[in-house]
């Protein structure tokens, strides 16, 4: 009975006393959880972890599979495949020189528009040569 | 003891979210304790208590992903997310503003009618229950929970000032509380 008077001699519930109480209070550990409680927040922490948590790496053709369905999956893979063919059979082949195939195209853009030559020798253009004359220029100009 | 028993509250939170359930088992057993304990001396009913601590862990295992290991401790997020959730119940509890609750000027609840033992704690815990609720909230997260007062102010949406009246009434209550049950717990007079 007098070992608390020997613990808080003067008031067991002046402030000091009960800072001691409060003390005393924040040491003690919390009790452990009820196993029905426990197994509720055990139950919610798995189920919210299945869906954060990241999905397991497989292996190479589960990474394969996983890339190919980003770009597009097996139609993709198919265009990719055509396409990888025709370069091979195209290199094996050698079609022949295709300079024909281009000239055919810019001479006839060139049969549009005239030809820098003629453009530079036109007498329609600018027919001020120095810089003095076109200073001169600007000055009526401004004036 | 396996090799995640070893590991910080940080790194088992970053193991948690990369799959690993072991790290939730040790997570709840170490810090749902300590979170049930606060919320109910907080909120002073068992079934309330236990749904704010798993609304709390539940927030949790939710940050787990974009956790960033270094920074707070995820006991400090997880009690401040506890204890915010705990005054909100408080303040819909009486259906008015937390803030706004009246305090008696000498609520008289009388000595505790039914002692099981004499305990000192149990008895501060009893004690507690008999505040009015802004006065308990204050005196526990400053007392017990060792939080600051601007810290209980933002918990409780009130100022530091407040915070310090609720804190000294509460105390002064609990003194008289207590006072009147200084023979059951060993106290001579």
């Amino acid at each position: 009975m007098t070992r608390d008077l020997e613990k808080h001699s003067t008031d067991p519930f002046g402030d000091d006393g009960l800072d001691a109480l409060f003390a005393e209070a924040r040491a003690e550990a919390p009790p452990p959880l009820s196993a029905s409680f426990e197994a509720r927040l055990m139950s919610a922490a798995l189920a919210t972890q299945a869906v954060a948590a990241p999905p397991v790496r497989g292996g190479f053709f589960a990474r394969l599979k996983g890339l190919l369905t980003e770009f597009g999956g097996a139609p993709s893979l198919a265009g990719m495949g055509v396409a990888g063919l025709a370069g091979i059979w195209i290199g094996f082949a050698a079609p022949g020189p295709t300079a024909d195939l281009v000239s055919s195209f810019w001479q006839g853009a060139a049969s549009v528009s005239p030809s820098l030559s003629d453009w530079s020798s036109s007498t329609s253009g600018f027919q001020y040569s120095t810089g003095s004359e076109l200073l001169s220029l600007l000055d009526t100009e401004t004036d | 003891m396996t090799s995640t028993e070893g590991l910080s509250d940080d790194a088992l939170l970053v193991q948690y979210a990369a799959g690993d359930p072991q790290a939730a088992r040790l997570l709840v057993e170490r810090l749902a304790p300590r979170v049930l304990r606060v919320t109910q001396r907080l909120l002073q009913d068992a079934a309330e208590a236990e749904d704010v601590t798993q609304e709390a862990m539940l927030r949790l295992w939710k940050i787990a992903p974009r956790w960033e290991p270094g920074g707070a401790k995820p006991s400090t997020w997880l009690h401040r997310v506890a204890v915010n959730l705990a005054t909100d119940r408080l303040r819909r509890r009486r259906g008015v503003d937390f803030d706004e609750i009246a305090e008696p000027d000498d609520p008289s609840p009388g000595v505790v009618e039914t002692m099981i033992d004499g305990e000192r704690r149990r008895a501060l815990d009893e004690a507690l229950a008999l505040l009015p609720d802004r006065q308990r909230v204050a005196v526990v997260l400053r007392h017990l929970e060792g939080m600051s007062n601007p810290e209980i102010g933002t918990a409780m949406g009130i100022g530091v000032e407040a915070v310090e009246s609720l804190t000294a009434r509460g105390k002064r209550r609990l003194a008289e509380l207590l006072s009147g049950r200084r023979d059951e717990l060993g106290y001579e007079r």
